[in-house]
C-alpha cells in the first residue's frame, strides 16, 4: 500500500482515481499559483509517511475546508500543521482537526479557525494525541458558544495552558462559558485574560513544579532516610499577596504548599525535598509536644526555632549529607537593621552551620545556650527552656514582632504548629494563636474540605462526565426488576425484585491511599504476581516433533530403540509456548449493616473489603484486565441498591478511590438479586471469553423481608447457576464465619474461599484472582 | 572416595549473624533436612560452603530452575557405545556417597520435581530410582540442605506444604550493621569508613522494601560497589552503577533513592 511513498510528486498524478479527492484537489490548486508550491511541498512530505488511500481522504479534509471557504492563510495553517504531526503516520487525527476546522469556520469564521490551527503548535507541546482531540472538542464548544472569543484566546493559547493539563484547559473555557452566563463582552473579557477568575485560573508558574508532580518520588525520598512512610497531604493554594505557606505538620500528617512560588524545576523538588526531610525529622526524631502555657508569641517562635535546630542536628547525625539539602536555603547575612524576624532568621542560620560567623550579641547568646545543651540533645525539653529564655531577651530589647504577620524562615520549615499542645488547659492567648492563624485556617480547611471537594467532584461526575441519570431521591433510580425463587412453592415470582442504581458517594482518596501504603507486604507480593503474569505465562511441552532444545529423555529413549532395532518416535523436542489471559472480572461488594462490625484491629469489614479491593483492582488496572467494581445492599424485594464504583469502561483513578472509600455500611443482604444483576452487567458489557464475578460477602443472604434465611440462600443458588449457564464464573469469598455453611451451597464448594481471618483477605483475594487468572 | 571433588579444603569466610552455626551443626548431628530462608545475597550459598568445611562433608550443589525434571536431578540413562548406562544425578550421588547436597532457589523448580526429596527428607531416608529399579538407603553422612526467598514466594509459586513441613528453618536477614560493614571490608577490601558508609546506603535502600522496592541491597550489592570503588570509580558513581541502576527501573524510586544515599555521604 506504501508504494506511493518513495516517488517524486511529478509521477504521483497517475496513480490518482479519476474521480477521486486528491485528483479533484490537485486540478484546484493548479489553479493558484500562490499556494501551489507550498501544497507541493505539503502532498510531497505526507505521501512519504502515508499511503495513497490515507492521502486521499486528507485532500478530502482539504477540500472541506476549501468548501467552507477558509481562505488562503486558514489551508496554509492546516498544511503546516498536517506536515507537523505527519511524523506520527496516524492521519485520523489530522481528519479530525479539518473537520473541527471547518466547523470553527462555519460558527466564528475563516480568522477564528486559522488562529485556532496556529495554536495547535502550542497545544501540542504540551499535550499527547488523546489530549489533543479533547482540546479540539473544547475549541469547537467554544466556537459553537462563545464564537467571538475563538481568536482571543486562540491568540493567548500559550497562556492559558500555563497550568499544563487539558482538565485545566476544559475547566477554562467552561469556566469562562458559566461565569459570563451569555453576555458576549464579559465572555470577550474572559477569553482574552482581561478577567480576573480568567488570570487566576491560569496562574500557575511556568516550569512551576507543583506538590501532585514530586508526591512520589519525595515520598519515597522521606521513607529511604527515615523507614517510616510519611504521609503527605497538599494545601491548596494561597493567594498572591499573602508570604509563601510553610509547611505544616498537623497530627502525623505532613501538609505541603501546592507550590512554592517562583521556585521552579529542579529546585522546586529539592525545596519540596527539604521541607518533608524536615517535618518528617519532628515526626521521627522530636516528638515533643509543648504545652503553650503562657509563653508570650516571641517565645513560642523561638521554642519553634531552637526545636528545628536540635532536630536537624540530630538527623545530620544519623545522615550528615542532609546539610547540603537544607543549607541552601540559610541565607541571612549578619548585617542590616536587627528586627526580630530578622535576628531569629539569623539565629537560625547561626545554629545549623557552626562555622557560619555572625557577631552579634543575641545569636552569640543563642549559639552558646544551644552548644551548652548539646549533651542533652536528645531531650526536647531545652528547646523549649532554651527558647523561653531568649524569647525573653529579645522582648525586653523592644524589637519589633507582629505575630500576624511572622513566617519561618528558612522556608523549608514548617510553621512550628504541630509542636504545640492547645488541647490542654486554658484558652492561649490571642496573640499567640496569631502566629499559627493560618495554619490553623488550613488545617481546619483541609478537614472539611476534604469532603466538600469531594462531594462536588461527586456531583460534577454525576452530572456530566458519568452521564447517569441524577436520582429522583436517596433511593435511586429504578434500573431493572428480577424474578426470584419461591422456594416454599417452588415457583419463581416474576419481576419481584427492584434493583436500584444508587449514585456513589465521594470519600477522602487518601484513606485507600494511605490503606495500601501500610499494606505493603501485600502489595509487594501482588506486584510480583503482576510481573509473572503480563509477561505472559509460558508452558513447557515435552516430546515435540520441533522445538528449541533437545528433550534429553525423549532423545534417549528414541536412541535406545533405535540400537535395539525399533523405530525410534521422532518427538525428540522441547518447546514452550505463552497463553494469553481474555479475562474480565467484576468485584461485587457486600456493604451490608453487618460490614461495620469492628475487628480486633480496630478496622471494620468494610474498611479491609475496601483496601482488599484496591489491592486487587490496582494489579487488574496494572494488567490491562477489563474490570468492575460494584457495591450491594437491599432493603426490601422493592430496594436492592447497587452503586457502581467503576464502570468497565472507566479508568481506575483517584475519583475511582474516592468512590472506594466513600462507601458505607448499611441495610441487608439480597445476594440473588445482586448475582443477576451483576450477571447481566458483565453479559452486556464485557466480550472476554472467561468472565469472572468474585463477590466478597461476610454473612449469609437477608432481608428485612424475608423470615427464613434459607429461602435467600436457594434464591441465590439458583441464581449462581444460572450465571455458569451464561458462561460467568462466579466465585464467592466469604469473610468470618457466620457464611461459612450457606456460602459452598450457593457457589458449590470449589467456587469458594473462606476467609475466617478478615484481616488476611486482602492477601487472599489477589491469590484467588491469580489463580483464577492463569488458568 | 567418589565424592573427593566435591570436599571444601580451604575455610570459606563466614561471618555468624546470629546462631546459625550451631543450628546447622545441630541439624546435621541429626541429619535433619534444613531449608535457609532470606532475601537474595545475604550470605546462604556462602553459609553452606562453610558448614561444609566445618563438617568436613562433602557439597553438591544443583541450582534448582523450571525446567528441571526429577530425572535431573536423581539420575538417569545415558547411552554410551556399549549399551544405556545409568547415571547417578547429584542427588542420588550425595545420597549414594555421604554428602551434603544444597538446592539453591527450590521454589523455582516445578513442585512435581521438588516432590522427589521427600522420602530422603523423612524418616525413611532413602531414594527410589524407579527408573533404575533401585532402592538407594541415604549414607549416614547425607543431609540435603535447599534455600528459598520469602520474597519471591506467592502464590503460584510457593512450596507444598508437605515439603515445608520437612525442614529445619534458618531465617537469614541481614545482618547487623557492624557485622555487616566487617564482611564488606573484608571481602571488598574496602577500608573500614567505606564498608560503615555503604551500609548506610544500604539501610536507606531497605527501607523501601515494600515501597518502591521488591527488596533492598544485598549485602553482595555492597561488596560489588565496594569493589567498584577499589578499582578507582569515585563513589556516587560506584554507588549509582552498584546499587541505583541494577536495583529499580522506576524514575521517581530513583531519584529518591539517589537523594536519600547522598543524605547519608559526610
Ligand atoms: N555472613 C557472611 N559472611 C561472609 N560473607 C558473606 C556473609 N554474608 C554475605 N557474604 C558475602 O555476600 C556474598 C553473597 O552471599 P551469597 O552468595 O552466599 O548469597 P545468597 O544468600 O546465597 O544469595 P542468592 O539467594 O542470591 O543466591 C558472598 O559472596 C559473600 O561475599
Ligand atoms: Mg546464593
Amino acid at each position: 500500500m506504501r508504494s506511493v511513498s518513495a516517488r517524486p510528486s511529478a509521477t504521483l498524478q497517475v496513480l490518482f482515481e479519476p474521480e477521486g479527492d486528491a485528483r479533484r484537489l490537485h486540478l484546484i490548486m493548479r489553479q493558484r499559483d500562490a499556494l501551489r508550491p507550498l501544497f507541493l511541498a505539503t502532498w510531497e512530505a505526507l505521501s512519504r509517511q502515508f499511503d495513497a488511500a490515507e492521502l486521499e481522504t486528507w485532500a478530502g479534509a482539504v477540500l472541506e475546508l476549501v468548501n467552507v471557504n477558509a481562505g488562503p492563510a486558514c489551508l496554509i495553517a492546516y498544511w503546516e500543521a498536517s506536515r507537523d504531526a505527519a511524523s506520527t503516520r496516524e492521519i485520523a487525527p489530522l481528519l479530525g482537526a479539518a473537520q473541527i476546522c471547518a466547523e470553527i469556520c462555519r460558527h466564528a469564521g475563516a480568522p477564528a479557525a486559522t488562529a485556532s490551527l496556529n495554536a495547535l503548535a502550542i497545544a501540542r507541546r504540551s499535550f499527547g494525541a488523546a489530549a489533543l482531540s479533547r482540546w479540539w472538542r473544547a475549541m469547537e464548544m467554544l466556537a459553537r458558544q462563545a464564537p467571538e472569543s475563538v481568536l482571543p484566546a486562540a491568540g493567548r493559547m500559550g497562556q492559558i495552558l500555563l497550568p499544563g493539563t487539558i482538565e485545566a484547559f476544559e475547566d477554562f473555557i467552561t469556566a469562562g462559558l458559566r461565569s459570563a452566563a451569555g453576555d458576549r463582552n464579559r465572555r470577550l473579557a474572559f477569553f482574552s485574560l482581561q478577567d480576573d477568575l480568567a488570570r487566576r485560573m491560569i496562574a500557575r508558574d511556568p516550569g512551576g513544579v507543583g506538590f501532585p508532580n514530586v508526591e512520589a518520588e519525595v515520598k519515597a525520598f522521606t521513607t529511604a532516610l527515615w523507614g517510616e512512610l510519611p504521609l503527605l497531604r497538599g494545601m491548596a493554594g494561597d493567594s498572591m499577596d499573602k508570604p509563601q505557606r510553610r509547611s505544616t505538620i498537623s497530627g502525623p500528617i505532613i501538609r505541603l504548599p501546592e507550590t512554592y512560588r517562583g521556585v521552579r524545576g529542579d529546585a522546586a523538588r529539592g525545596l519540596f525535598r527539604a521541607a518533608t526531610a524536615h517535618a518528617q525529622a519532628h515526626l521521627v526524631l522530636g516528638r515533643a509536644r509543648f504545652p503553650i502555657g503562657t509563653l508570650k508569641p516571641l517565645q513560642v517562635a523561638l521554642v519553634n526555632l531552637i526545636e528545628d535546630a536540635r532536630v536537624e542536628t540530630l538527623a545530620m547525625r544519623a545522615l550528615p549529607g542532609l546539610r547540603r539539602l537544607w543549607a541552601p536555603y540559610h541565607v541571612a547575612e549578619p548585617r542590616g537593621i536587627a528586627t526580630a524576624p530578622v535576628l531569629l532568621a539569623r539565629l537560625a542560620r547561626a545554629l545549623f552551620d557552626p562555622a557560619h560567623v555572625d557577631d552579634d550579641g543575641f545569636v552569640a547568646k543563642g549559639r552558646a545556650l544551644f552548644a551548652a545543651a548539646l549533651p542533652r540533645i536528645e531531650d526536647s525539653a531545652i528547646s523549649r527552656e532554651i527558647g523561653t529564655l531568649l524569647g525573653n531577651d529579645l522582648g525586653q530589647m523592644r524589637v519589633q514582632f507582629n505575630a500576624r504577620t511572622y513566617v519561618v524562615e528558612p522556608v523549608y520549615r514548617d510553621d512550628g504548629l504541630g509542636l504545640w499542645d492547645f488541647d490542654e488547659g486554658a484558652q492561649p492567648p490571642d496573640d499567640v494563636l496569631d502566629l499559627f492563624i493560618d495554619a490553623m485556617r488550613v488545617d481546619a480547611q483541609e478537614s472539611a474540605d476534604g469532603s466538600n471537594q469531594q462531594a462536588e467532584l461527586g456531583n460534577a461526575e454525576a452530572g456530566i462526565g458519568r452521564g447517569r441519570p441524577v436520582a429522583p431521591d436517596d433511593r435511586g433510580t429504578v434500573i431493572a426488576r428480577y424474578p426470584e425463587w419461591d422456594r416454599v412453592h417452588g415457583i419463581e415470582r416474576p419481576d419481584w425484585t427492584v434493583v436500584r442504581e444508587v449514585a456513589a458517594k465521594s470519600g477522602d482518596p487518601h484513606a485507600i491511599e494511605d490503606a495500601l501504603d501500610g499494606a505493603g507486604a501485600v502489595r509487594n507480593r501482588v506486584a510480583r504476581l503482576v510481573r509473572g503474569l503480563r509477561i505472559g505465562r509460558i508452558v513447557r511441552l515435552k516430546r515435540q516433533h520441533d522445538g528449541h532444545d533437545l528433550d534429553v529423555d525423549a532423545m534417549l529413549d528414541a536412541g535406545i530403540a533405535l540400537r535395539s532395532g525399533q523405530e525410534p518416535d521422532p518427538r525428540v523436542f522441547r518447546s514452550s509456548k505463552s497463553v494469553h489471559r481474555d479475562l474480565s472480572a467484576l468485584l461485587l461488594i457486600d456493604i451490608s449493616q453487618s460490614t461495620c462490625d469492628r475487628l480486633p484491629s480496630g478496622a471494620t469489614v468494610l474498611d479491609i473489603e475496601r483496601l482488599a479491593v484496591a489491592v486487587l483492582s490496582e494489579a487488574m488496572d496494572q494488567l490491562g484486565d477489563p474490570f468492575g467494581l460494584l457495591a450491594f445492599a437491599s432493603d426490601g424485594r422493592e430496594d436492592i441498591r447497587m452503586t457502581s464504583i467503576k464502570g468497565f469502561d472507566e479508568a481506575y483513578d483517584r475519583p475511582c478511590r474516592a468512590r472506594l472509600a466513600g462507601l458505607s455500611s448499611g441495610l441487608s443482604t439480597r445476594l440473588g438479586t445482586a448475582l443477576r444483576h451483576a450477571g447481566n452487567v458483565m453479559a452486556t458489557t464485557t466480550s472476554t471469553s472467561r468472565k469472572l464475578l468474585i463477590v466478597l460477602t461476610d454473612g449469609e443472604p437477608s432481608d428485612i423481608d424475608v423470615s427464613d434465611p434459607l429461602d435467600l440462600v436457594e434464591d441465590a443458588r439458583r441464581a449462581a447457576v444460572d450465571l455458569r449457564s451464561r458462561g460467568i464464573d462466579a466465585y464467592g469469598v466469604v469473610l468470618g464465619t457466620a457464611g461459612i455453611a450457606s456460602a459452598p451451597r450457593i457457589f458449590g464448594r470449589s467456587n469458594t474461599m473462606l476467609v475466617p481471618r478478615v484481616e488476611n483477605l486482602p492477601a487472599r483475594l489477589s491469590e484467588l484472582y491469580f489463580r483464577l487468572a492463569r488458568r | 572416595m567418589p565424592l573427593d571433588a566435591y570436599r571444601i579444603n580451604t575455610e570459606p569466610y563466614y561471618e555468624p549473624q546470629d546462631t546459625e552455626i550451631d543450628i546447622f551443626t545441630a541439624a546435621y548431628s541429626e541429619r535433619l533436612p534444613v531449608m535457609l530462608k532470606g532475601p537474595t545475597g545475604c550470605g546462604k550459598t556462602r553459609f553452606v560452603e562453610h558448614m561444609a568445611w566445618r563438617l568436613g562433608k562433602p557439597l553438591i550443589t544443583v541450582a534448582a530452575h523450571e525446567d528441571m525434571t526429577a530425572a535431573d536431578l536423581a539420575g538417569r540413562y545415558l547411552l554410551e557405545p556399549s549399551g544405556t548406562v545409568w547415571h547417578d544425578g547429584p542427588l542420588t550421588q550425595a545420597a549414594r556417597h555421604g554428602g551434603i547436597c544444597y538446592l539453591d532457589e527450590i521454589v523455582e523448580a516445578r513442585q512435581d520435581t521438588t516432590v522427589v526429596i521427600h522420602p530422603l527428607t523423612d524418616a525413611r531416608r532413602i531414594l527410589p530410582l524407579e527408573k533404575h529399579n533401585e532402592i538407594v538407603p541415604a549414607h549416614a553422612d547425607f543431609q540435603l540442605t535447599i534455600s528459598y526467598n520469602p520474597g519471591y514466594q506467592s502464590a503460584v509459586k510457593d512450596l507444598k506444604e508437605s515439603t515445608k513441613q520437612r525442614f529445619i528453618a534458618i531465617d537469614f536477614g541481614y545482618p547487623p550493621p557492624s557485622t555487616e560493614s566487617t564482611i564488606i571490608a573484608r571481602e571488598s577490601g574496602a577500608d573500614s569508613d567505606l564498608a560503615t558508609l555503604l551500609v548506610r546506603i544500604a539501610e536507606r535502600s531497605r527501607n523501601l522494601q515494600g515501597h518502591g522496592l521488591d527488596e533492598g541491597a544485598s549485602t553482595r550489592m555492597l561488596i560489588h560497589t565496594g569493589r567498584m570503588v577499589r578499582a578507582g570509580l569515585p563513589l556516587a558513581a560506584a554507588v549509582r552503577a552498584g546499587i541505583v541502576l541494577p536495583i529499580t527501573d522506576n524514575p521517581d524510586i530513583r531519584a529518591a533513592l539517589t537523594d536519600a544515599i547522598a543524605a547519608c555521604v559526610p
